[in-house]
Formats: structure tokens, sequence, C-alpha cells
């Protein structure tokens, strides 16, 4: 059993993110990539989260009710993007969006 | 907490200092009321009312350029006004003035709604001015995401067109993967600033002079440092500066015409208004980190731009780098703004001269643009000063100016600019800087020479029906009017400039 230090708390948010930002960099999947950007995102929520409990002040905490608004508004934007762009190309590939050249 | 001090909190809620922002929304709201509220017919005027509205905030913004609030926070500290405030709102809504006349010109040719542009323009300029103004990490990220989620929409604006939506999807992933970076590091700073074990730990590590007064109590904290650098690199991706101008490119061909002089000209400069408060105010004890950083994406900025720019030949592309290359300009002026008091006066003159300069050349490709908007190639402007001499002439205003030729406004935003980094003793990126001006001057003349000297190829596409009506005829002169004028006369603006 680890005890929950803010060591840990920290540690796994940094684990996530690191996850998060390979995915973004390796995956080829518009929606396995997006999905990494909401990882990176939660990653320092937590980290909000953790840091606002063991530092004693709330401002972490209201600081994420406001990511999360945010990041709902840019899904909304982003998922729209993404299902319009399959509708005309039929492919979520970044390898085969390569229209824009010169 | 008591009552006692949640009344204080609210007390600080000054509405009345934030109206130009409020009034903007309510404007924005309104534009969709009246698309419901009114007949069909009397839809195509509903973008004149916008233009109108923004007019008068406009005014009032000037009337009201010594508000009471000048130097004081509100909102318990996220908000900061000031006369650099005022100057920033001016600029912006300058722009987004610009950018809703050009949304009429250019949206029209392909038939998309113009009312919910309009009114996507309208929140985006008034977070960029709540952006400019705000000095802590909430309001600023809350202002910068908004801002970004509104150019989601507006980038792939017309959703027709394949390449829009690509540049579309390309800015959604840098974008969130940037915004993440930022969001990363203000939890790192926000975490270190208030580690009990830590000399001068404090509370409220978000807000601007409280991260200042922990920074300089720490002055080599690791951690500290490496958010310092995520939250800068998520700037540098809105100011589109080196490693993370990727996008450029791409997104400024895809994106439908008016939306490309809104990244190049109101993005960039709510990147710049965001980039000063974080160095000027919170990150400033650690100089240290700062000025090498900021200093390598000047001078890699400057080099990537206007090498990148030599071998474009479609006009949307290469304004694009050419608009890289400015932000490694603007980036010089920066690092030198903790050593001179110059460096502040000349952000905002060239801010402006490219302002006026962009829209200038901007205006002339949205008249020249064909059904294709991603399809503008330079030989498109073969023959233009026999076909429209009007607008070969403004274009050749704007291009001297953004090139920074010697009576043109430009050509005293980049003087400024290296006078201020002169004086900061920053002698070898003054020597990149003035390298990359050389450089520059060759893709802004080949773009001169195609509508000056070159004939054209052929009946290409769209080049004969080319109308210019009298309404932007008028706009397109007054600003080429204002650039050889702002290079002469510097007007109030050289208040800043004496400082």
């Amino acid at each position: 059993m680890i005890p929950a230090t803010l060591n840990v708390y920290v540690g796994l948010s940094a684990l996530l993110f690191a996850v998060g930002l390979l995915g973004v960099l390796l995956r080829r999947n518009t929606l396995v990539i997006y999905m990494c950007l909401e990882l990176m995102l939660v990653a320092s929520t937590l980290a909000f989260v953790a840091f606002s409990r063991f530092n004693g002040s709330m401002d972490g905490n209201v600081f994420v009710f406001f990511i999360l608004t945010v990041a709902a508004a840019e899904v909304a934007a982003g998922l729209a993007i993404i299902v319009a762009l399959f509708r005309k190309r039929l492919t979520v590939q970044v390898d085969q969006l390569d229209g824009l050249k010169h | 907490m008591d009552i006692a001090a949640l009344q204080h909190i609210a007390a600080t809620n000054v509405w009345g200092a934030i109206w130009p922002e409020l009034s903007l929304g309510c404007l924005a709201l309104a534009l969709l009321a009246l698309e419901i509220v009114l007949p069909r017919a009397a839809h195509r005027h509903i973008p004149a009312v916008a233009v109108l509205g923004q007019l008068v905030v406009l005014a009032g913004v000037l009337l009201d350029w010594h508000s009471p609030w000048l130097g004081r926070e509100t909102f318990s500290g996220l908000l900061r006004h000031s006369s650099e405030g005022q100057a920033m709102r001016v600029l912006f809504l300058l722009s987004s003035i610009a950018v809703c006349l050009l949304g009429r010109l250019n949206l029209q040719k392909s038939a998309m709604p113009r009312v919910e542009f309009s009114h996507i323009v309208l929140v985006v300029a008034a977070a960029m001015m709540l952006l400019a103004q705000s000095c802590h990490f909430v309001m600023f990220f809350v202002a910068l995401e908004t801002v970004t989620v509104g150019f989601y929409i507006l980038v792939s604006y017309c959703r027709t067109n394949p390449l829009t939506l690509e540049a579309g999807l390309k800015y959604l992933i840098l974008g969130s993967l940037s915004s993440a970076l930022l969001l990363f590091g203000i939890a790192l700073l926000y975490g270190v600033s208030g580690n009990p074990l830590l000399s001068g730990h404090t509370p409220a590590g978000m807000h601007y002079s409280d991260l200042a007064a922990f920074l300089a109590a720490n002055p080599h904290q690791w951690l500290a440092g490496l958010g310092i650098v995520l939250v800068l690199s998520g700037v540098a991706f809105k100011i589109g500066a080196f490693p993370f101008q990727i996008w450029i490119p791409d997104v400024y061909q895809g994106a439908p015409t008016p939306v490309t002089a809104f990244l190049a000209v109101g993005s960039k400069a709510a990147g710049f208004a965001a980039l000063l408060g974080l160095v000027r105010y919170a990150f400033a004890p650690y100089t240290w980190l700062v000025i090498p950083v900021l200093s390598f994406m000047a001078a890699a900025t400057i080099l990537f731009g206007n090498l990148a720019a030599l071998n474009q030949h479609n006009v949307k592309r290469l304004i694009g780098l050419s608009g890289v290359s400015h932000a490694g300009f603007l980036l010089l002026a920066v690092v030198s703004v903790g050593a001179t008091s110059l460096a502040v006066g000349a952000i905002y003159f060239y801010l402006l001269a490219y302002l006026i300069a962009s829209f200038a050349v901007f205006g002339v490709m949205a008249h020249l643009a064909g059904s294709d908007d991603t399809n503008q190639q330079l030989d498109h402007y073969a023959g233009l000063a026999r076909r429209q001499p009007l607008l070969a002439g403004v274009l050749a205003v704007g291009l001297g100016s953004l090139a920074g030729i010697p009576p043109l406004a430009g050509f005293m935003g980049k003087f400024f600019v290296f006078v201020a980094a002169f004086q900061a003793d920053h002698y070898g990126l003054l020597a990149v800087a003035i390298a990359g001006v050389v450089i520059s001057i060759y893709y802004y003349f080949g773009w001169i020479k195609a509508a000056f000297f070159e004939a054209p190829a052929g009946p290409s596409e769209g080049a004969s029906a080319v109308t210019v009506g009298w309404f932007s005829g008028v706009i397109l002169v007054a600003l080429a009017l204002a650039t050889v004028v702002l290079g002469f006369y510097q007007g109030p603006l050289g208040r800043w400039l004496t400082w």
C-alpha cells in the first residue's frame, strides 16, 4: 500500500501527462490523438487538485471547474470538426490528411 | 471564510471597468437574436449592425481613455487595468472591425452564413481584451481558451471545403497540445509557489504579483523554471514562434481569408499582450531563464520565417511565414523589455503598423480571391497594376510597410524595435534581425514585381471579374494613407516611445 503523499499524486500526474504527450506525438489516428490531448488536460487537473489539497489553498480546486468547462467547449468544437472532416474525406488518419501543400 | 471577507471580494467586482468587453458580448448575442426576430430579407443588414456597434464601442473606449480604474486591480485580482490595456482594446477593436468588413466581402463569394461569423469574431475580440488585461492565471487561461476555441470554429468555417476542415483539424490538435502544455506549466508554478517548505510560499500563487514575490525569494527553483518554460511554450504557439510555428503555413492557407487576417493580426497581438504581462510582472525575477529562452526563439523565428517564405508561391502561406518573422522581430523587443523603457512602446507601435499594413494586403487578397479561397497563387497577381491600379497601389504600400521600406510605418516600427534591442545590448540578435530584414525584401518584392512588372500569363481564374466597391476602395485607400502618415508622425503613440 503506497501512502497517499503529494509526491505520489504529482508523480501520477506527470506520468499521465507524459503518456498523453507521447500519444499525441506518435499515434496516427485523429480520435486517439484527441483522447491523448484530453489525458494531458486531466493530468493537469489532478496536479491542481493535489497541490490544492496539500498546500491548503482553494485556488487550485476552483481552477479545476474552469478547466472542465473549457475542456467541454473544446471537445464540442473539436469533435464537430473531426466529424465534418470525416464526412468529406472518409478518413481520420493524419497521414492521409495532406491536402495543404504549396 | 466569513461574510465580511466575501463582501470584501464582491466589492472588487467592478462591472463598469469592463464595459467594452461586456458590450461586445451583448452585441454578439443581440446579433443572434436579430437573426431570429428579423424577416429573412433583412438578414443581410445584420453584419452592418455588428460593424456599427463595434465603431460605437471603439469611440467609447477612446472617449473613456483616462478611465478611473487605470492602474487598479478589479475582480479580486483577476484583471489589472492600465493605459496599455486601453491601447490593446483599441487594437483588437480595429482588427475585429476590419475582419467583419473582410468577412462581408469574402463570405459572400463562398455563400457562408455571415451572422454567426460576426458573432464569433465579437466574442473572440472581447476575450482578447480580457486576456490583455489579465493578471491572474485563471483569467489568463480562460480568456486564452475562449480565443482559441473561437478560432477552431472560425478556421474551419467553410465546412464544405475539405482543405479548410483539414486546416481546422491541424489548428485544433496543435492548439489543444499547446493549451495542455501551458496548463501543466501553470499547475507546476501553482504547486511550487504554495509549497510550505519553501521560503516566501503563498496560497495565491496564480496571481502574477504573488508569484513574482515567490520567485524572487527562490531564484533558482528548477520546478518553477520548468513551469515557466512550459507556459512560455504555450504562448509561443499562439504567436507562432519557433519551434511552435509548424501549424502556420497550412492553417493560414486553409482558413478563409478574413480568418487568416484575424489569426495574423488579432491572435498574434493577443499572444504578445499576454507574453508582455508574463515577462514584465509574473516572471520578472527569472530573467536568467526567460531572456535566453526568448532570445533563442527570436533568432530562430526570424531566420525560419524569412528562409521558409523564400520559395512559397501561395500568397496565404507567404504572408503566414512573413508573419512568423514579424513575431520574431516583436520577440526581439520583448527580450529588451527589462532593460529599456522604449521596448514596450516599440511593441505597441510595431503591432499597430503591422495591423494596418496587413489589413491593406488582406483587403487586396480578399478582392482577388477566386471561388477557391485556399488557392491564391503569386501568378494570379501578374499584371495587377494594369487591371486594377488601385489594388496594386494599396498592395505595394502594404507590402512595402511589412518589408520595412523607409518612409512607411513598418520601417519606423522596425527602427524602434532595433533601437530598443541596441539599448538592451542584444547585438547578436540585432545582427540576425537585420539579416532577416534583408532576406525578407526579396520575397516581398517578388510579390510586388508580379503585380507591377509581369504580364498576365493567360486568362487566370476570376482575374478579370474583380470589381472594387466604393466603400472597400475608401477603406483600402485609408489604410494605405495611414501607413504613410504613421511613418512620419506617430501621434499620441509617441508618448510611449519617449518614455
